[in-house]
């Protein structure tokens, strides 16, 4: 894995992934890494780490995912790790109102170690294909997102493959690298083309854009 | 609404439970594909299961593979050959190459000899996917392919092994009833050795079962079990509403690749081995409240249940978690913190080139790092919370419970210190293997995720037991002898004790960093705080008999004397 590596070194970024056990964070990263979904995977014990080739608008970046165990009690041993994150994205079960109240203690870990300004928050509210049993609805976790200043705020279904890319598309252009214009891109070849680059430029699956930007 | 609905499901699991539980042992599993229906042979009587047989009966691979006796298979001569081996060679890894003479044997097997009939509803194209507990035998890091050509040597190693067994078990005049037996040799050289080399899977449940002393727990809370599964029933959605919650949610997620645990198409019900394990968590939540329920606990119930019945594996769930993993899984988790600072000194000790890689220079002095464990704990904690299930591959994880229940838990530390040891060689190997790589010198952060991603993924493909057993964790060479579990019951009350007056320390000089108490993994203190808050009390870990040594625990008895 390691000997996919560009000459030069890329720009890396850490997201970490946090909520409830259950909501699917596990599946989330399934879902964008493999775009494969199963209805139950294993419950994720401690800590699981990903590392992932990214490439959008000319520029290819290098993403570590980190999907951590739900459970409260496993909250204790997360937030030192979270200290150098630059993105926490922190997921909810739509069909779940309890995740979704939960969701500020997940946020108030990542701000108490991370503080405001210095990471990039994601509200994530998932399984949003179960209409049928939702508990909490759009606006809900939209007023949410805003009154804990979170940038992205986003429905998901990693059942259905809906809005995955989106998000990982959002997070990217809150990421230094796509922000500033004159930037050059690290690598002149099309990246895309290696198989273990991610391309998520081209919007090739049925998302639509349908949530806000807050 | 989430709680109410466990809670209203498990009681009315719990009045169907006694019918359950009889139905079940009584005709194995009626919902529950059985696989060893399929591989039944007819020389093996069938087994009339009773409450204290395991409910899965694993099929031994003797039976399988040739449906006739052993003793046909292999002459004694051979036999003779095979335990000289043993007693000559003994944990040397070169014991097993004497073994491996035995691999030529000309009989010919199939390539997937636990897969041999269809059995049920379920075709034989599907069964071939499946291992004889029902995992799936291939996954993203091992390929069916892979699979077969390491099963194909295994098998008759674990054929060869059982034969040993039975010869060890008749000289010591034990009968097994119904080919299982119930009693085991005296401890012994011989039996750790044999113990070591892996417990035939059909004698597993039994085995651990004997080992671990679960007889003896049981006597003392006859009809304890009963009771908290009535207990758990009447208050259900009360005090432990939200434990009930969290059990429900992983039921689904524990093993969801294992055919036992999965609901078939024509089920109605959900599957029994799902039902079991429902009770088993929500009985122990019941009787410790300290734990309640924590993740990773589903896994070790889960795999215990295959191997032993409801009841003996709620007090196997009690015995792991109080005598093997103490305080590993309480609420506040400080029995992994006390672990894994016990790791991070054995890595220390027995890892010296690795170590550097590991723990951030400025945590490195001091002991600080028992406080500021190092980022890959979280990842290695997770091989103590689940005794490495879902860590290796089946039959590795097989083999270090085996030891574990003769052994104790300091095998836990061993085998992750072999772990490391892998993924160390796999690290350096990549870069030899990369030229690219070799010529760079990577940047800290780089480093940080080659280990990552080796410390996640070399365990996963560990297929072959041996790989780590003999050339590893019992080899001569990497000399881990020594850490027996008097060692790591020394260190594990060392680093209680060091982290206890960090935190002691702390709170007078009132720098408690925060009052949130997830914070308490990470307190910021700077090394002069550690300097002061602890005296030079190093950890001397028990080289040999040494005069250090000897020095070390005088001093360490002088030191209580003065206590005193």
């Amino acid at each position: 894995m390691t000997g996919s590596r560009t000459g030069k070194s890329l720009t890396k970024y850490k997201i970490v992934f946090l909520g409830e056990q259950g909501v699917g964070k596990t599946s989330l990263i399934t879902r964008f890494m493999y775009d494969t979904f199963d209805d139950h995977y294993q419950a994720t014990i401690g800590i699981d780490f990903l590392s992932k080739t990214m490439y959008l608008d000319d520029k290819t970046i290098r993403l570590q995912l980190w999907d951590t165990a739900g459970q409260e009690r496993f909250r204790s041993l997360i937030p030192s790790y979270i200290r150098d994150s630059h993105v926490a994205i922190v997921v909810y079960d739509v069909t779940n109102k309890k995740s979704f109240e939960y969701i500020d203690k997940w946020v108030e870990d990542v701000k108490s170690e991370r503080g405001e300004e210095n990471v990039v928050l994601c509200i994530v509210g998932n399984k949003n294909d179960l209409a049928d049993e939702r508990q909490v609805s759009t606006e809900e976790g939209e007023r949410k997102a805003q009154v804990l200043n979170a940038k992205i705020f986003i429905e998901t279904s990693t059942k259905a493959g809906f809005n995955v890319k989106n998000l990982f598309r959002k997070i990217a252009k809150t990421l230094p690298e796509f922000q500033k214009s004159d930037t050059v891109p690290l690598d002149d070849k099309f990246p895309a083309n290696k198989p273990d680059v991610i391309d998520i430029t081209t919007n090739n699956d049925d998302e639509e854009q349908t949530s806000c930007q807050c | 609404m989430d709680g109410g609905f466990a809670a209203s499901k498990f009681e009315s699991t719990v009045k169907a439970q006694n019918k359950g539980r009889t139905l079940y042992l009584a005709s194995k599993s009626p919902s529950v594909p059985n696989l060893n229906e399929a591989f039944q042979s007819d020389v093996r009587p069938r087994i009339s299961p009773g409450r204290g047989q395991s409910q899965l009966n694993v099929l031994s691979v003797t039976e399988e593979l040739t449906g006739s006796s052993v003793i046909d298979l292999y002459g004694d001569e051979e036999d003779e050959q095979d335990e000289q081996g043993d007693e000559d060679e003994g944990e040397n890894q070169e014991d097993e190459g004497t073994d491996g003479l035995a691999s030529d044997n000309p009989r010919s097997f199939t390539a997937s000899p636990s897969v041999s009939a269809p059995a049920g509803n379920i075709s034989s194209r599907d069964l071939s996917h499946y291992d004889r507990y029902g995992f799936k035998k291939h996954n993203s890091h091992i390929s069916q392919e892979e699979y077969h050509a390491w099963w194909d040597d295994y098998s008759r190693y674990c054929v060869r092994r059982k034969r040993k067994w039975q010869d060890l078990l008749e000289k010591s005049g034990l009968v097994s009833v119904n080919g299982v037996p119930d009693r085991f040799p005296p401890r012994s050289e011989k039996l750790k050795r044999y113990v070591r080399k892996g417990i035939p899977a059909e004698w597993r449940g039994q085995a651990w079962w004997y080992f671990a002393r679960g007889q003896e727990k049981l006597n003392k809370n006859k009809g304890v079990y009963d009771k908290l599964l009535a207990a758990a029933s009447e208050r259900s959605g009360k005090a432990s509403g939200r434990d009930l919650e969290v059990i429900e949610r992983d039921l689904h997620r524990t093993f969801p690749e294992n055919i036992h645990f999965q609901r078939q198409p024509n089920d109605t019900e959900e599957p029994l081995m799902i039902q079991s394990l429902r009770r088993v968590l929500v009985a122990f939540s019941v009787y410790n409240p300290k734990i309640g329920y924590c993740q990773s606990m589903n896994f070790l119930a889960g795999l215990l249940l295959l191997f032993l019945d409801e009841e003996r594996t709620f007090w196997m769930l009690v015995i792991i978690t109080s005598r093997y993993l103490p305080g590993v899984h309480n609420v506040n988790l400080e029995g992994v913190n006390v672990d894994q600072g016990v790791l991070m000194l054995c890595v220390k000790e027995y890892l010296p080139d690795f170590w550097p890689k590991i723990v951030p220079k400025q945590h490195a002095r001091n002991n600080e790092f028992l406080y500021k464990l190092p980022p890959i704990t979280l990842c290695t904690a997770s091989w103590f919370m689940s005794c490495f299930v879902g860590v290796v591959p089946i039959e590795t994880t097989l083999r270090i419970w085996d030891c574990l229940f003769y052994e104790e838990s300091h095998i836990l530390f061993k085998m992750s210190l072999s772990m490391l040891k892998i993924c160390e060689q796999d690290i350096a190997a990549a870069r030899q293997n990369n030229r690219a790589l070799r010529s760079r010198t990577l940047s800290k952060d780089d480093e940080d995720i080659e280990i990552f991603q080796a410390i996640q993924t070399t365990p996963k493909k560990l297929l072959d037991p041996q790989q780590i057993f003999d050339r590893i964790l019992f080899k001569r060479r990497f000399s881990l002898n020594n850490l027996n579990q008097e060692e790591i019951d020394r260190c594990r009350k060392y680093v209680t004790s060091q982290r206890l007056k960090l935190k002691n320390y702390a709170d007078i000089m009132g720098n408690r960093p925060s009052a949130n108490e997830n914070a308490k993994r990470d307190i910021k203190m700077g090394p002069e705080f550690v300097e002061s808050a602890l005296s030079s009390e190093i950890y001397g870990f028990r080289r040999s008999l040494t005069a250090a040594h000897w020095n070390n625990s005088i001093k360490e008895k002088v030191r209580q004397i003065r206590r005193k």
